[in-house]
C-alpha cells in the first residue's frame, strides 16, 4: 500500500485521480478497523490530516461551515451550533465512546454512509449540505441526496468532500438528538434526530430523522408535515410514528430485531420531542 | 471432613487490604503477559477455521500454502498423533479429524515468519468438504433421528455427553399435597469470558533435548502440561509451562487454548512459535458458558412450605464435552437451591450440537440453574403473597441440615445472609417503591445463592531462608484476582513474618508444587488450606530447633509478629527465624522446610436417600451462601433495564483481604449484570453473528449501578485458612435472578429467558399490557 | 511515496527513527518495532480500549491509528507516565485503591484517567465513568478505578 500526506486540496485530488485503488483516510477508525480485519485494502491511502481548510470551522450569516476533518470532539465543543444547527453537536457529542469521538471526523462519517451511524442523520435533519470537490471544481450538495445507499454515497472516483455546511435555520428552532442502544458505548439500535419549531404549544416546523432504520436515514415529508400544525398530542405523534414504520425498512441484527426497531420509532419519537420541547423552554 | 483446629493469624496482616504486589507493574506497562514475550527466531501461528457447521473432512490440499515464502510449517489433523482430549469425555482432536462439528473448528495450523505472511497462507489451503446435516438446539439434538456429531460412547443417545437423574423423596405423589404450583421454561444464553487478553502462547523446542517450554496465559499450568503431553504423545516430563502475567480467565483458560497445537508447529518447525488469537478467532475458536433450557416446577403450601421440585436441565455443549459433564454435574446438584425440599425430581442432559464448545465459567453451571430457581421462587412468593426473602428463610437450609444427594450443609449461613442483605438494602422501605423517573418503573429483587468453594488437589512448599526470610510456592495461577497476594497473607499470618520478607513463587512445572486450577472458587480455599498446612509443618520445627537454642520446652513457645519464636510471658526472649535457619542448616537438622498436599473428598452422595444416576465424581467441595439484591429502573418505551444499585452479601468465613475480595464481588457483579442483561452469542446456521467486542457487548463504566455495595460476613468454618470460605464465583451467581425478580418487582413483567434485553422486557410489558394485567 | 515510510516518532519525549510500512498500526509499531508493550491489544476495532494512547494529550485508539499519521504528533504511551521512580498520581491512586485486578486494561485507563484530570482536575464520578466510556474492565466492575481516580480530585 501506498501512502501520502497532500497539503492542499487540489495536491489530494491530484492523487486520487492518479490512482485507481486511492481512498481518502480521515480520522481513519473505521476504515483502519476495516483494513485490521483484512475487509479493505486500499492500494493508495490519501491522509487529509495536513489540508489546513479542510479543519476549519467559518461562520457566515446563515449557518456554520465545518471542515470534512473536524472530529466528532470538536464539532461537540463548538458552541456556535445553536437552534436548528445543535442537532449536528449534540449528536456528536453522544455518539460512540470517547476515544471513537476523539478520532473520527464528521467527513468520514458522512463518506462512510453507514446506517448505523449517528451523524448523517443529524445531518440530515439540519438539512446541511456538503460541498464536494472533485477534477471539475467544486459543488454543493444535500447530504440527504449524498447519500443514496447503505455504504455507498453519490462521490464520484476522485471526488472528496471538503466541507459541510450547516444552515442556521429559523429562529427559535431547536435541534436534539436521542439515541438508544444496548449499553452506552454500542452503535444506537436505534436513534432519531430532529429539528422542531414551536410557537408556544403548537408545532410550526418539524424535520424528525430517523437513524439505524434503513440503508439511508429515514425521512418522511409526509411525518413531518404530520406534525406541524398540531399540538404534539399523543395521536399527532404516534400518527407521524407510524408515517415513519412505514416507509422504515430496519435491519434484523445483534442490536435488535426489524420488528423491535419499529416498536421504538414511535415510541423513541414521543420522547425526543418532548425532551427537545424542554430544550426550547430553557 | 477432618475438624482442623483453627489457628488465628500471627500480627495483623491477615484482614488487612494490603495493595498486591503486582499492581504497580500493572499500572506502569511493565508487567509482561504472553504476547508481550519475543524470542530470536519467533515464529507466528494461525488457526484456519471451519467454514461449515458439520461437514465430512475429504481432502486438505496444503501445497500452496507450504509453497508460500516465510511459510515454515502447514499442519493437519494427518500431521498429528492420531489423539483426542478432553477433561471427562476424549472428544477433541487439535485439528479437526475427519469431520469438522462447528463453524470456526480449527482444521489447520500455520507458522510463518510474520503473522501477515501466516494469514495469507490461511488462504492458500484448500479443504474439500461434504457438507452433513446439523443440528443447533439442545433439545432437538435429542430426537431419534438427530443428526449425531460423535461415534456412539454407550447405549444412550450418542448425543447426549451426559445425562443425571437425581431423585428424593416421592416427588410424584407431593404435588396434590401443594396449594400453590409454578411453572416455566426459562432460557439462559452462552455468555464469553471476554476475558481482556486473548489466548496467547509462545512454544519453545530444546533443539538438544526436545522438551517443549511453553510460556502461556492460563489458570493451571499443570493442566496444560497434561493436556499438552497427552495431546502430542510425548512424556509429561518433556513439558515445561511457565505463566507471565494472566489477563483475565474467569474459567475460559481453566482447560487446554491453544497450547497443545502451538507446541505441535513448535515441533514440526523446531523453532519457537507464539500463536495470540485474534479477538474474533478467540471468540470463535475457544469456548462459552453453557446455554442452558430449564424445565422448572415447584409447588409449596400455603403456609410456605416448599414440598416438591421437578426440573429438567439441558445443558448445550455445543460440538465437544469439554467440562460440560462437570458444569452439568453442578447444574443437577445445585437444582433444588439451598432449600429443604423433600420431593425432588432432577433430570439433567449435557447435550452436542453443532455450535461453538461450552465449558468452565464463573460459576460453573450454577448461575444457569440459580437463575430458574430464584425467579421461580420469587413467583412462588408472589402467589403466596408472601415477601419473596421471608419464603426463603422459612425454606433455608440451616447447618446440619442435608444437601440433595445427603451431604451435610457444615456451616448454613444463608439466613444470616438473608437477614443482612434485608437490613442492608433497606428492604422494606425499598419495596414500597420509590417514584421512578418519567417513564421509568422502579422495583427491588433478591436472590438468594449457595455455591461450593473446594475442588480437587493441590499442594505448597515452605521454606526458611538462611535470613528468616521465607518462601512459598503452591503452583497456583493468579488470574488477576490476586490470589498471590492473599496467598501470600496466609502464610504470612501463619508464621508471622511481614509481607516484605515472604516471596510468592509463580508457577513453574519443572519445580512448583502441584496445583489444579486456579477456579472453582477454590484458590484461596484450598492451597489456603494446603500453606497453612505446610507452615504448621514448619512452625513444628521451627519451635523445635528454637527449645534447643533457648532450653526450653516446645510447650512455652510462641510466634511473634516478624518472625520470632519468642517464650510465652517472656518478651525479652526470643530467637529469630534467621537464627534459627542458621542453627538448622549449620548446625542440626538440615534446610527448614515443608510440604503439604491435599485432595478434596468425593462428593457424599447417600444411596438410600437419593436416587442417583450418572453424577460423574469431580470431588465435593465446601457449601458457600451469599445473597444478593438489586434495584432497578426499567424504561417503558424501549424495555431497557437500569441497574440502580446493588447489594452482595457474602459470608466468606474469615477476611484475608477486604479490598480484593470486594473488587472480586463487585467485578462478578458486573458480569452477573451483562449475563443478565446484554452478554450472548448469537448464531444463524451455525455461524457466529456476533464474534467481536462490538457485536458482544460488556458491561461499560457507564452500564453498571452507580454502587455495588459488598457486605462480608465472617462465619469461620471448614478447612479454609482461619476459616476461609471462596468468594470469585459466588458473586456473579445470583445477579441474573435479582435482576429479572426486581424487573418483576418493578412492572409485573415474568423474564424466562436472559439476557433481559430490551427489546425481551418490552415485549412481556405489552403482552402484560394486552392481557390486561398489572 | 513508497510502500515503506521513514518517519520519526515522538514518543514519551524521545524521537524514535523508524522505518514502517504505512498500513501498519501505531499499536503494532509500538509493540513490534519499538518494542514498548505496557500498549495492549484487545480487539483490534476500537471497541476495547486497551490500546488506548495519547496523542498530544488526547486519549484515542492506538489500533485505529496508522503509525505513518503520528509524524510531528507527541505521543504518550503508559511507560512515559511514571516521573522515574515516582508513580504518577493515577497509578498511585489504582494501586491504593485495590482497582487493579488482571491489569490488561490498566494501560488504558490510566491514560485515559490522566488526560481527563489535566482537563478536568476534580472530575466528579460521573464525569470519571463518561470519560471512561471507551475503556473495558472485565475484572473489577469499575468501582474502585471509578474511586480511585475521584479520590484524586477531592470530590464526593
Ligand atoms: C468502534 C467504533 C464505534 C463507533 N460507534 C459509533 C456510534 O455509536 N455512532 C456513530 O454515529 N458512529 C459510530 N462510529 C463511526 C464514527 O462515528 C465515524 O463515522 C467513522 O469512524 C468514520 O469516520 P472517520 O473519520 O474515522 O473516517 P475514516 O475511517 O477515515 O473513513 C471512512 C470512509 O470515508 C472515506 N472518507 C473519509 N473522509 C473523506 C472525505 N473527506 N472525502 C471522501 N471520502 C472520505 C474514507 O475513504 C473511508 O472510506 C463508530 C466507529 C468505530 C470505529
Amino acid at each position: 500500500m501506498r501512502y501520502a500526506e497532500p497539503e492542499t486540496v487540489e495536491e489530494g485530488l491530484a492523487l486520487l485521480a492518479a490512482h485507481d485503488d486511492a481512498r481518502c483516510l480521515a480520522g481513519g477508525a473505521s476504515l483502519v478497523a476495516m483494513m485490521n480485519a483484512g475487509r479493505v485494502a486500499p492500494g493508495m491511502l490519501v491522509s487529509l490530516h495536513r489540508i489546513p481548510e479542510l479543519s476549519d470551522i467559518t461562520e457566515t450569516g446563515d449557518g456554520l461551515w465545518l471542515g470534512a476533518m473536524c472530529t466528532h470532539r470538536g464539532v461537540a465543543a463548538e458552541p456556535r451550533l445553536r437552534g436548528a444547527m445543535a442537532v449536528v453537536r449534540s449528536a456528536a457529542g453522544q455518539l460512540a465512546h470517547p476515544a471513537i469521538r476523539n478520532m473520527a471526523t464528521l467527513g468520514g462519517s458522512v463518506c462512510l454512509a453507514d446506517p448505523h451511524t449517528e451523524l448523517p442523520a443529524a445531518l440530515v435533519a439540519a438539512s446541511a449540505r456538503a460541498e464536494v470537490a472533485g477534477p471539475g471544481g467544486r459543488r454543493l450538495v444535500p447530504v440527504e441526496s449524498l447519500l443514496v445507499d447503505g455504504f455507498r454515497t453519490s462521490l464520484q472516483r476522485g471526488e472528496l468532500v471538503t466541507r459541510v455546511f450547516i444552515p442556521r435555520g429559523t429562529d427559535g428552532a431547536v435541534g436534539h438528538h436521542l439515541r438508544f442502544s444496548r449499553v452506552s458505548s454500542d452503535y444506537p439500535t436505534v436513534s432519531l434526530s430532529l429539528v422542531l419549531v414551536m410557537d408556544g404549544d403548537t408545532c410550526r416546523q418539524a424535520r424528525v430523522v430517523v437513524g439505524a432504520s434503513g440503508p439511508v436515514p429515514l425521512h418522511v415529508d409526509a411525518a413531518d408535515q404530520r406534525l406541524v400544525g398540531t399540538r404534539l398530542e399523543e395521536a399527532d405523534v404516534a400518527e407521524a410514528g407510524r408515517l415513519l414504520v412505514r416507509a422504515a425498512t430496519p435491519l434484523d441484527d445483534v442490536r435488535g430485531s426489524a420488528e423491535y426497531r419499529r416498536m421504538l420509532i414511535p415510541r423513541l419519537l414521543g420522547r425526543a420531542l418532548s425532551q427537545a420541547r424542554e430544550h426550547a423552554h430553557v | 471432613m477432618s475438624s482442623h483446629p483453627k489457628p488465628e493469624p500471627v500480627g495483623d496482616v491477615v484482614g488487612a487490604s494490603v495493595p498486591k504486589p503486582d499492581a504497580r507493574e500493572k499500572v506502569t506497562g511493565r508487567a509482561v503477559y504472553t504476547d508481550d514475550l519475543r524470542v530470536p527466531g519467533m515464529l507466528h501461528g494461525v488457526l484456519l477455521g471451519s467454514p461449515h457447521a458439520h461437514a465430512r473432512i475429504l481432502s486438505y490440499d496444503t501445497s500452496l500454502a507450504k509453497a508460500l515464502p516465510g511459510v515454515r510449517a502447514v499442519l493437519t489433523a494427518e500431521d498429528l498423533p492420531p489423539v483426542d482430549i478432553g477433561a471427562v469425555i476424549k472428544d477433541q482432536p487439535l485439528l479437526a479429524r475427519g469431520k469438522v462439528r462447528y463453524v470456526g473448528e480449527p482444521v489447520a495450523a500455520v507458522a510463518a515468519v510474520d503473522p501477515t505472511t501466516a494469514r495469507r497462507a490461511l488462504e492458500l489451503i484448500r479443504v474439500q468438504y461434504e457438507v452433513l446435516p446439523p443440528v443447533f438446539d439442545a433439545e432437538a439434538a435429542l430426537r431419534p433421528d438427530a443428526p449425531v456429531l460423535h461415534a456412539p460412547r454407550g447405549p444412550g443417545h450418542p448425543n447426549a455427553a451426559s445425562h443425571i437423574r437425581l431423585i428424593e423423596g416421592e416427588p410424584d405423589g407431593a404435588w396434590a399435597k401443594c396449594d400453590v404450583i409454578i411453572e416455566d421454561v426459562y432460557e439462559t444464553p452462552a455468555q464469553q469470558h471476554i476475558y481482556l487478553e486473548p489466548c496467547s502462547t509462545l512454544a519453545e523446542v530444546d533443539p538438544d533435548t526436545g522438551r517443549i517450554t511453553l510460556h502461556t496465559s492460563t489458570q493451571t499450568a499443570f493442566r496444560v502440561q497434561a493436556i499438552t503431553a497427552e495431546a502430542l504423545a510425548v512424556p509429561m516430563s518433556r513439558i515445561r509451562v511457565l505463566v507471565p502475567r494472566v489477563g483475565g480467565a474467569f474459567g475460559g483458560k481453566v482447560e487446554s487454548t491453544n497450547q497443545p497445537i502451538t507446541a505441535a508447529l513448535a515441533l514440526a518447525t523446531g523453532a519457537p512459535v507464539k500463536m495470540t488469537f485474534s479477538r474474533t478467532d478467540d471468540m470463535t475458536m475457544m469456548r462459552s458458558r453453557h446455554g442452558a433450557r430449564i424445565h422448572m416446577r415447584t409447588g409449596a403450601t400455603r403456609d410456605g412450605r416448599i414440598l416438591a421440585r421437578q426440573v429438567r436441565i439441558y445443558f448445550d455443549t455445543g460440538a465437544y464435552a469439554d467440562d460440560g459433564p462437570f458444569v452439568a454435574n453442578i447444574g443437577s446438584y445445585f437444582a433444588r437451591g439451598p432449600y429443604r425440599i423433600p420431593h425432588v425430581d432432577v433430570e439433567c442432559w449435557c447435550v452436542y450440537t453443532n455450535k461453538l464448545r461450552a465449558g468452565a465459567f464463573r460459576g460453573f453451571g450454577n448461575p444457569q440453574i440459580h437463575f430458574a430457581s430464584e425467579v421461580q421462587v420469587d413467583r412462588l412468593a408472589e402467589a403466596l403473597g408472601m415477601d419473596p426473602i421471608e419464603l426463603r428463610l422459612r425454606n433455608a437450609l440451616e447447618t446440619g441440615e442435608k444437601w440433595l444427594g445427603g451431604a451435610p450443609v457444615e456451616s448454613g449461613t444463608l439466613h444470616a445472609c438473608l437477614e443482612r442483605a434485608r437490613e442492608v438494602s433497606d428492604w422494606q422501605r425499598r419495596r414500597q417503591r420509590a417514584p421512578p423517573a418519567p417513564g421509568k418503573r422502579r422495583g427491588i429483587g433478591m436472590a438468594a445463592v449457595a455455591h461450593v468453594s473446594g475442588l480437587l488437589g493441590s499442594s505448597a512448599t515452605v521454606r526458611i531462608n538462611e535470613d528468616g526470610s521465607v518462601n512459598v510456592s503452591t503452583g497456583a495461577v493468579d488470574t488477576g484476582q490476586g490470589s498471590d497476594t492473599a496467598l501470600a497473607q496466609v502464610a504470612a499470618g501463619a508464621l508471622g513474618v511481614p509481607l516484605s520478607q515472604l516471596h510468592f513463587s509463580r508457577p513453574d512445572t519443572d519445580t512448583s508444587p502441584y496445583d489444579w486450577c486456579t477456579g472453582g472458587t477454590r484458590t484461596t480455599f484450598t492451597v489456603g488450606h494446603v500453606i497453612t498446612q505446610a507452615c504448621e509443618q514448619v512452625r513444628e520445627q521451627l519451635f523445635e530447633h528454637a527449645s534447643a537454642m533457648l532450653q526450653r520446652p516446645v510447650q512455652q513457645l510462641e510466634l511473634r509478629p516478624g518472625g520470632h519464636v519468642g517464650v510465652r510471658g517472656e518478651p525479652g526472649t526470643s530467637v529469630s527465624f534467621g537464627a534459627i535457619s542458621g542453627y538448622a542448616l549449620y548446625v542440626a537438622g538440615g534446610p527448614i522446610l515443608a510440604s503439604a498436599r491435599w485432595l478434596f473428598p468425593a462428593w457424599q452422595l447417600d444411596t438410600q436417600r437419593t436416587h442417583v444416576e450418572g453424577l460423574t465424581s469431580m470431588g465435593n467441595g465446601f457449601f458457600v451462601f451469599a445473597a444478593q439484591v438489586a434495584e432497578v429502573e426499567v424504561d417503558e418505551l424501549t424495555g431497557h433495564v437500569e441497574v440502580l444499585e446493588a447489594w452482595s452479601v457474602h459470608d466468606v468465613g474469615r477476611v484475608i483481604n477486604p479490598a480484593a475480595a470486594e473488587g472480586q464481588i463487585q467485578g462478578g457483579f458486573v458480569q452477573g449484570l451483562g449475563y443478565a442483561l446484554t452478554e450472548e452469542l448469537l448464531w444463524k446456521e451455525g455461524h457466529l453473528l456476533n464474534p467481536t467486542m462490538g457485536g458482544y457487548k460488556v458491561p461499560g463504566a457507564l452500564d453498571v449501578p452507580r454502587a455495588i455495595h459488598s457486605v462480608l460476613l465472617e462465619h469461620p468454618a471448614g478447612p479454609g485458612p482461619f476459616g476461609a470460605k471462596g468468594v470469585a464465583e459466588v458473586s456473579l451467581v445470583g445477579v441474573a435472578p435479582a435482576i429479572c425478580n426486581a424487573i418483576r418487582h418493578a412492572t409485573g413483567a415474568n423474564i424466562r429467558r436472559i439476557p433481559a434485553t430490551g427489546e425481551r422486557v418490552l415485549r412481556e410489558l405489552l403482552a402484560r399490557e394486552t392481557q390486561g394485567g398489572h | 511515496m513508497s510502500d515503506k515510510v521513514s518517519l520519526s516518532l515522538c514518543l514519551n519525549g524521545a524521537e524514535h527513527a523508524l522505518t514502517v510500512a504505512p498500513e501498519r498500526t501505531l499499536l503494532d509499531v509500538l509493540r513490534e518495532d519499538v518494542r514498548a508493550t505496557g500498549t495492549r491489544r484487545g480487539c483490534d476495532e476500537g471497541n476495547c480500549g486497551a490500546c488506548t494512547v495519547l496523542v498530544d494529550g488526547v486519549p484515542v485508539l492506538s489500533c485505529l491509528t496508522l503509525a505513518v499519521r503520528m509524524r510531528g504528533r507527541a505521543i504518550t504511551t503508559v511507560e512515559g507516565v511514571q516521573t522515574g521512580a515516582e508513580l504518577h498520581p493515577v497509578q498511585r491512586a489504582l494501586v491504593r485503591h485495590g482497582a487493579v485486578q488482571c491489569g490488561f486494561c490498566m494501560s488504558g485507563i490510566v491514560l485515559t484517567a490522566k488526560a481527563l484530570l489535566e482537563r478536568n482536575p476534580s472530575p466528579t464520578a460521573e464525569e470519571v465513568r463518561q470519560a471512561l466510556g471507551s475503556n473495558v474492565c472485565r475484572c473489577s466492575g469499575y468501582a474502585r478505578v471509578v474511586e480511585a481516580i475521584v479520590s484524586l480530585g477531592g470530590r464526593p
